[in-house]
């Protein structure tokens, strides 16, 4: 009873909030100063804030330009708001006072988007982002005009995303500048862009993108339904709205995908995805994610198709040695010396004579140790890097060794184990590898292989069970679809690849025309086509 | 019954893993000597008319849990009977496999590991992929299906580089006759594995397309034939008729037998993965039907809340079914197709499928009169 009792007075509350939040506007007044007044109380006279009072009109009109100092772009304030109001003469046919305001705007301001304002709540989220307000004096409205601008970084190559071939350029903090790299891209008036505002204190922009007409209705409205749902102080970065919106969220594996290349975004929109931009982060989130895609580098779909798909099968061998390959060292020095060679195991053990720990112990000393190397080395800055990789390399390695406490063929399979989990291009996945390792230690030292394969048969039916925003995580492994696995585990040619993933976008499947495969000329299939398109004469 | 769908392909994989789970850690059909591999077949020829029985009762009652339409047949009584006796099968039959697969690591590998830690660790497994449902299970077989196939190829090829394969120990073909290969497929591998089989008529109302069970059934169930064919006449080549009689496991000597470049021996713990990931599916088939059976039978709408304690009788029972590996072996080789398979493999369904046929007759007969 209590706890119905405590909803019941929740919801009443939370309505009455929406609706005081419609309502309670509280709207500008007609007298300049009284505004001025009430602007600098809100802002709590902030040095960035800047206020510009000037007359126009010939001298009839008080007037004033607030803005915000720095994200705004000055040249446009100066040349475009405050040139032409200063310049503005009297008017041929007089102007009533409560009119200014649209005059001005239609006729005055030599700037795209302007809009009226007539309470503080609007005024202020204007100006936060960036926009200029002018007040006038007699007139309970403002104008917001859109000089949004200040410093950004400019368009780098995305570091975390190196890719051989391909585009050199990544995203930055800026939303407009993303939502544009993509836009260039598809030149197509169906990407349709909408936004929305998440963060009671950030009011951060979160546009969602995705192509009309090839992506899943139901995926775009499920997407914008779970960023509605979301009720926080602040979004500072795409990974807030990922952990807010994934559907999985007690999961090691990452649902949702996320890249700083415009190229893999464009790519990814075009098969379908819906993607996520968040103001001030690099990262854009395409959704739905599946578990192969996590696999994938941008440069497979650039460079020969065989070559691809080699490399993406290499990916998907290294992730497995990633995470079973100490593991399985564990498991057979342990458990099962008769499945080593015998020479190698006369070698093994030698080595092992010296060490006092179990081999369990031996690989978590040195998993550990490599895990705060990795750690440190990301965290340092530049100018120290140096120490720590000759630490990591020779005072560990080495001398670990030497000490006895861990045997050479440990840091051999530690050091493969490394540099495997740098092969997997999405770094949320390699992350989910590291955590399992260790799990995957302990179950080897207690049950050995058999252990060992147990805890494969779990992870497989975990991954199978996870589903992205509908889509089945295994697909299309598992369910297999057939028309989906051309870009999977291998990558066919684009000629061979006719149609989108099925799964993906809900409607029109087929994204190419026929005979695209190059050929010879003179081959029969081109002469064939030529004749059908009326291009060759017949003879 | 759960809300969820698998397709054929899915259903094609199932059948094919469950056939092979532990069947290809038995030596199947050693009666027959030599000519174990020629029963396998005949086993196999003489379960697709098995198979086209299970199917013409699902299409009679395409929506509905077997455990639902015996009653109907039968009536709510000897229905609710019958139903029960073929839960108690699935229970049995599962418990078994799951003793196969713990004797088997126990004597091969793990021999100071108790038997109830394996079989409990196995049936772990077991529990958390029913507790995700029909459909998980279903693409954690398809992914398996590779592994185990990337193995069977890897290990055939390994085998004949190794050079082990001698021919001579396959002659002479058809010694004994035909009537001795006709005996052991009557009496043992028509039932084990392929009549086992009998449990997907608990699976197949779940598959979303009806008219491609048909072909799915039957290829999966001649391919895994040919497999397990194949593999009866690669241990009996390998080993000869004498040792894949005495051996436990003639699977695991044959690998055991391997030898490549002085690098490549002792392979038999790798191929455990095979055999294990056979043996997961089949005891997850298995329990799977026991489970959505009770729920069906005594209308538990909570089919999660079965899984747990169903789950412990399935662990202990598989524990107290035998006193040992050498009873439990008996058990399956001589009273088991017996008293248990050949009724509910083969009678039960066939007693099913007639009087459905005829009660179907005499409602459209009634039908015309009216």
């Amino acid at each position: 009873m209590p706890y119905r009792l405590r909803r019941l007075f929740r919801s009443k509350k939370q309505q009455t909030h929406s609706i005081a939040d419609q309502k309670n506007r509280t709207p500008l007044e007609t007298s300049l100063k009284e505004n001025l007044k009430e602007f600098k109380k809100r802002t709590g006279n902030s040095s960035d804030v800047v206020i510009r009072t000037l007359t126009t009109g010939g001298m009839q009109w008080e007037a004033a330009v607030v803005y915000i100092d720095g994200i705004v772009d000055n040249l446009s304030i100066d040349e475009f708001l405050l040139e032409p109001l200063l310049q503005l003469q009297v008017p041929a046919s007089p102007v009533q006072q409560q009119d200014v305001p649209e005059f001005i705007a239609e006729q005055v301001i030599a700037l795209g988007g302007i809009d009226p304002v007539s309470d503080w709540e609007t005024l202020f989220e204007a100006v936060t982002i960036g926009r200029a307000v002018l007040f006038i004096d007699g007139a309970a409205k403002a104008l917001s005009a859109s000089t949004i601008g200040g410093e950004r970084r400019a368009v780098e190559e995305p570091p975390t995303e190196i890719s051989i071939r391909g585009p050199r350029e990544g995203f930055t903090e800026s939303i407009r500048t993303n939502t544009a790299m993509v836009r260039r891209r598809i030149k197509n008036p169906n990407l349709r862009v909408k936004t929305m505002k998440i963060g009671r204190q950030t009011k951060t922009n979160v546009e969602i993108m995705y192509l009309e007409g090839i992506a899943d209705n139901k995926v775009v409205e499920e997407v914008r339904r779970r960023l509605k749902q979301i009720d926080m102080g602040s979004i500072l970065d795409s990974g807030y709205i990922e952990e807010l919106i994934e559907d999985q969220p007690s999961s090691p594996f990452p649902t949702i995908h996320f890249t700083e290349r415009p190229d893999s975004a464009a790519g990814n929109i075009l098969e379908g995805r819906v993607a996520v931009f968040v103001d001030g982060s690099p990262f854009i989130l395409h959704m739905p994610a599946v578990f192969i895609q996590f696999f994938q580098s941008v440069d497979d779909y650039y460079s020969r198709s065989f070559i691809a798909s080699s490399l993406r099968m290499l990916r998907i061998m290294v992730f497995l040695i990633s995470l079973y390959a100490p593991a399985t060292y564990v498991a057979a020095t342990t458990f099962h010396q008769e499945m080593i060679p015998t020479q190698l195991l006369i070698v093994l053990s030698a080595q092992r004579e010296a060490v006092p720990f179990p081999a369990v112990i031996e690989a978590f000393i040195m998993e550990t140790t490599f895990e705060i190397l990795r750690e440190a080395g990301i965290r340092m800055p530049k100018a120290v890097g140096q120490t720590v990789s000759i630490v990591g390399a020779l005072v560990i390695g080495q001398s670990a060794v030497q000490a006895g406490i861990v045997s050479p063929a440990m840091v051999i399979i530690v050091a493969i184990t490394a540099i495997a989990s740098f092969t997997t291009p999405s770094y949320s996945m390699a992350v989910a590898a590291r955590m399992i390792r260790f799990i995957l230690m302990v179950i080897a030292a207690s049950f050995g292989f058999y252990g060992l394969i147990l805890s494969f048969i779990v992870i497989t039916a975990h991954l199978c069970g996870l589903r992205s925003f509908g889509v089945p995580y295994m697909a299309p492994l598992a369910p297999f679809i057939r028309a989906d696995f051309e870009d999977s585990v291998i990558r066919l040619p684009w000629w061979e690849a006719k149609e989108r993933p099925r799964l993906i976008s809900g409607q029109n499947s087929v994204r190419q025309g026929e005979n695209l495969k190059p050929e010879a000329p003179g081959t029969q299939s081109i002469r064939k086509q030529r004749k059908n398109t009326g291009e060759l004469d017949e003879d | 019954m759960e809300r969820a769908k698998i397709n054929a392909g899915q259903l094609f994989v199932l059948i094919f893993l469950f056939e092979m789970g532990s069947a290809l850690l038995l030596s199947l059909g050693i009666e027959a000597k030599q000519d174990a591999w020629l029963a396998v077949l005949t086993g196999m020829c003489g379960s697709l008319f098995l198979f086209w029985m299970y199917y013409r009762l699902y299409l009679f009652y395409p929506d509905m849990l077997p455990t639902s339409y015996m009653q109907h047949i039968f009536g709510p009584f000897f229905g609710k009977i019958a139903a029960y006796l073929y839960i108690l099968l699935f229970m049995y039959n599962g418990a078994r496999v799951l003793r196969d697969f713990g004797e088997m690591l126990v004597t091969s590998t793990y021999t100071e590991t108790p038997l109830f830690i394996i079989n409990a660790l196995l049936l772990l497994i077991v529990l958390y992929v029913i507790h995700k449902g029909i459909e998980v299970i279903a693409r954690t077989g398809e992914i398996l299906f590779v592994v185990l196939y990337v193995l069977a190829v890897t290990g055939s090829i390994l085998i004949v580089v190794s050079g082990l394969i001698n021919i001579d120990h396959l002659k002479p073909v058809l010694e004994g006759g035909i009537g001795r290969i006709l005996k052991t497929a009557g009496t043992e591998t028509l039932y084990v594995p392929f009549g086992e089989a009998v449990v997907f008529f608990m699976i197949l109302p779940y598959v979303n397309r009806p008219d491609k069970i048909k072909p799915a059934m039957f290829s999966a169930l001649v391919l895994s034939g040919i497999n397990l064919t194949i593999t009866m006449a690669v241990n009996i080549a390998v080993l000869g008729v004498d040792l894949t009689e005495r051996s436990q496991f003639p699977l695991l000597n044959t690998i055991q037998a391997i030898q490549v470049a002085e690098f490549l021996e002792r392979l038999d713990v790798f191929f455990m993965i095979a055999i294990i990931v056979g043996g997961f599916v089949k005891i997850s088939i298995y329990f799977y039907a026991v489970v959505i059976g009770v729920s069906d039978l005594f209308r538990v709408k909570e089919i999660s809340s079965l899984i747990f304690p169903l789950g412990l009788v399935l662990l202990f029972l598989s524990m107290v079914i035998a006193s040992g590996y050498a009873e439990h072996i008996k058990e399956g080789l001589r009273f088991v197709p017996l008293y248990m398979h050949l009724p509910l493999h083969v009678i039960l369904p066939a007693l099913l499928l007639t009087v459905a046929a005829l009660k179907k007759r005499h409602s459209m007969n009634k039908r015309k009169q009216s």
